[in-house]
């Protein structure tokens, strides 16, 4: 049980954003694991100068 | 979803979507989860970290970033009508336009970078020498420098046929610049090299599986076979374990 909210705890936080940035701001978030088929794109520095869509979803 | 999957496909590699799993699967279920729905396959990344916080109380949400790294829209989808299309066409049209602001005398040296003349760009702010001309060469310097870490990082995690492609294209665009070239030839040379040999074939063989199955039926028995026999003619190398964990993703069950 304990080990279960640990978990469920731990998943929370690194789901959390790390950056309170909203319309207007710079976005420069550094992702700690790399995504799926990043292929070498370690954060949005490394997107500039292209524009990106940002998809919030779910699988539920 | 689909529709920015579609924009994706559209804009190639003028956009990059990133997809954000915000219900709590872990890493293998929703990349599990993409496969089954043939939403894999293409330039599109897929995360479960928050690059920023969300403004809507549901899903989906979506968020335009701009090619200077501003957020310029963000929410439903729904309630942006084509508003948001006709913001990223405004987008992609800057990827070919110097910044807004940039002065006549530096349009020159924009006009070759953009166009994937790095050397001429640099050359002719080495010309002007202006603090805005200094300015922006380093700026030429550090994209070009992010292009070939990306390739370098390419290169040492054996997706060697997205390498050869991203490398051939380097080169063309650093012809002649003195300090980024042989960067980019030494990325070149480790392509050829004996030592990655297995990996090459390996890299050609798993890409070539993956472009042919995403679109059909990803966990089809017969493909996860094939995927499992990859893994093992290419056992002890990256894209022989990327079979494998194609294989094991067959198996995973949705969050629930």
């Amino acid at each position: 049980m304990l080990r279960t909210f640990a978990l469920a705890a731990l998943a929370c936080v690194a789901a959390a954003p790390t950056a309170l940035a909203g319309v207007g701001d710079k976005v420069d978030y550094k992702f700690r694991q790399a995504p799926v088929n990043a292929m070498g794109v370690a954060g949005f520095a490394d997107l500039r100068g292209k524009p990106v869509l940002v998809d919030f979803w779910g699988t539920r | 979803m689909p529709s920015a999957l579609k924009l994706q496909e559209q804009y190639g590699d003028a956009l990059q979507v990133v997809f954000v799993e915000c219900q709590g699967s872990t890493r293998d279920q929703y990349e599990a989860f993409a496969w089954k729905m043939k939403w894999m396959g293409g330039r599109a990344m897929w995360t479960e970290e928050r690059p920023f916080q969300t403004v809507g109380n549901g899903l989906p949400e979506t968020a335009l970033v701009g090619v200077d790294g501003t957020i310029l829209m963000q929410g439903h989808p729904g309630n942006f009508g084509s508003k948001l299309e006709e913001a990223l066409a405004a987008e992609i049209k800057k990827i070919k336009s110097p910044p807004e602001g940039t002065s006549a005398a530096l349009k020159k040296a924009w006009g070759s970078f953009l166009k994937g003349d790095v050397a001429a760009a640099l050359e002719e702010c080495d010309k002007l020498g202006t603090d805005e001309a200094k300015a922006a060469r380093e700026e030429f310097v550090t994209r070009t420098q992010r292009r070939i870490a990306r390739a370098k990082w390419l290169v040492d995690e054996a997706y060697l046929v997205e390498a050869e492609a991203h490398l051939g294209q380097l080169a063309k665009d650093v012809k002649g610049a003195t300090d980024l070239e042989p960067l980019v030839a030494a990325e070149t040379a480790k392509l050829t090299e004996p030592a990655r040999a297995g990996e090459r074939e390996a890299s050609k063989a798993y890409a070539a599986f993956a472009e042919q199955v995403a679109k059909k039926k990803p966990f089809d028995a017969a493909n996860v076979k094939k995927a499992e026999l990859l893994a093992e003619k290419h056992a002890s190398t990256k894209s022989g374990e990327r079979a494998a964990r194609f294989a094991a993703l067959s198996k995973i069950k949705p969050a629930g």
